[in-house]
């Protein structure tokens, strides 16, 4: 039998008004998969990221949770199954920790108030415990560091076990020296074959932590492959024009 | 100058500058509660969809916000009763006349602080999957009344000061025996030296601690 792929987007458009973001652009990954999405900035990174956590409205195609449709245009309108996108989970770029709740409670909101879960604490405090935020968990948002308030959005993200974890240039908000333990920590959820799709602007990293890169432009996927080969050595004119411009500015 | 400051007079008769306190307090306490309240609900109205809510709404608060308290004082005073057919306790309607002006400005107060709450604060409970009256109880609404805190204390501090304008309607609040205290002695300037140094005392400590409500939201912005 074979088995459905984690996420399929398949024929994706997504227009702002006269503005094409996306013109038809498909990907899927499976369930080891780590994948890195590199772009020109302004090429439709975050929206993607978006579209799959079904933040935005799309103008077309559809979005495959485990072969199930959930997100698609039915009647003009973007449908989403609420079911299926709760198995997604999605760190940002600014944390958008919840500033009047501490740490605990960030954590727990979101698990005790729509799932019920049983003994949300006790996780909570286990996840604290592995990124090592456990002395935190009284402290408000704005008594942590950066690097600290990043940790406790990816637990906060990891409370409702999700099967796909969505990273928005998590490390761009931070200072350079905060930026390390930030990317330990998604390098531990790789290690435990935590599904990922990252968006970083951070080459290096990009090449340690993934096990695919996708270099997106023009609204499609130009180039998909590992990243020996897309970053390395790439196969499209436009890929290696795009990759020796991120190097060239990184010496 | 040859006046001679006496305040004896108006120490005598300090109980009745209380009396006259403990109404305008009383008015401004009652002012608060309709403040509050119906200025959330109209703020709600505010931001609603359909013109039906929207549109009474938007004129109330116009209506209140652009033109001068005393002439909402007198208004509700003189005109209600007759436009109307409708004569209540003087008190009553001082009440109705402040109270709804407060609600008109902390409607709008409110109004700013819910849409104040940052984009992305719904960005991360839809990708928590929180929504509906869960999002509102605990992110929109504790967002917007923090926001709101500042301006609603501030309007509230404001509606005390205002609250001397009923004196004109004969409500014997602390003006009001004020005036009655200045014209009984002949001693204006010390009677109105001390109703607006109790009028500052009671203002000044409650400004104080808006301002260190705000500097305290300026630090743990983030
Ligand atoms: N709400 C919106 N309304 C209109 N245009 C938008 C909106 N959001 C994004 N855009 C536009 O869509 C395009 C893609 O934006 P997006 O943020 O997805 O790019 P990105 O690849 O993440 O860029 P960056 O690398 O700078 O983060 C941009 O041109 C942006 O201006
Ligand atoms: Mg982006």
């Amino acid at each position: 039998m074979v088995q459905d792929k984690l996420l399929k987007i398949h024929n994706l458009h997504k227009s702002y008004g006269d503005l094409d973001i996306f013109k038809g652009l498909s990907l899927a990954m499976d369930r080891g998969d780590r994948l890195v999405i590199i772009g020109p900035s302004g090429g439709g990174k975050s929206t993607l990221l978006r579209i799959v956590m079904g933040l935005e409205d799309i103008t077309g195609g559809d979005v495959y949770l485990d072969g199930k449709p959930y997100i698609l245009r039915d009647g003009g309108k973007t449908k989403i199954d609420h079911k299926l996108q709760a198995r997604v989970g999605m760190v940002f770029q600014h944390y958008t920790l919840f500033p009047h709740l501490d740490i605990l409670r960030n954590l727990t909101l979101a698990p005790v108030k729509t799932r019920g879960i049983p003994r949300a604490e006790a996780k909570a405090m286990a996840l604290l415990e592995r990124f090592g935020l456990a002395a935190k968990a009284r402290a408000y948002p704005s008594q942590l560091s950066g690097g600290q308030k990043q940790r406790v959005a990816i637990a906060r993200a990891l409370m409702l076990d999700p099967d796909l974890l969505l990273f928005d240039e998590v490390t761009s908000a931070l200072d350079p020296e905060l930026v390390a333990e930030v990317e330990a920590v998604m390098m531990e959820l790789a290690d435990h074959g935590m599904p990922m799709m990252i968006v970083t602007h951070d080459m290096h990293f990009a090449r340690n932590i993934a096990s695919r890169v996708v270099f997106a432009a023009g609204g499609v996927v130009v180039e998909d492959g590992p990243p020996e080969q897309v970053l390395d050595n790439p196969q499209v004119a436009r890929t290696r024009e795009f990759v020796e411009r991120v190097f060239a500015r990184k010496k | 100058m040859g006046y001679e400051l006496q305040f004896f007079y108006v120490w005598q008769n300090l109980d009745k500058l209380g009396q006259g306190l403990l109404v305008s307090l009383e008015l401004t306490g009652l002012a608060n509660l309709i403040g509050l309240t119906a200025g959330f609900a109209i703020a709600l109205m505010l931001r609603a969809r359909m013109p039906v809510l929207r549109l009474p709404a938007t004129a109330l608060v116009e209506l209140f916000r652009c033109t001068p308290v005393l002439i909402q004082v007198v208004w509700f005073f003189y005109c209600v009763p007759i436009l109307f057919n409708l004569f209540v306790d003087p008190m009553v309607m001082g009440v109705l006349a402040l109270g709804l002006n407060l609600a008109a400005f902390n409607a709008e107060g409110y109004r700013a602080a819910i849409q104040s709450v940052p984009r992305e604060q719904y960005d991360a409970c839809a990708a928590l999957g929180l929504g509906g009256w869960s999002r509102v109880r605990h992110v929109v609404l504790p967002h917007a009344l923090r926001a709101a805190l500042p301006v609603l204390m501030t309007n509230g501090i404001t509606i005390f000061q205002q609250s001397a304008l009923v004196a004109l309607v004969a409500i014997p609040d602390l003006m009001y025996e004020g005036k009655m205290l200045a014209t009984e002695t002949y001693r204006p300037i010390e009677t109105y030296t001390v109703v607006a140094a109790i009028y500052f005392a009671i203002s000044a400590p409650i400004s104080l601690i808006v301002q260190r409500i705000e500097a305290r939201f300026d630090r743990v912005q983030a």
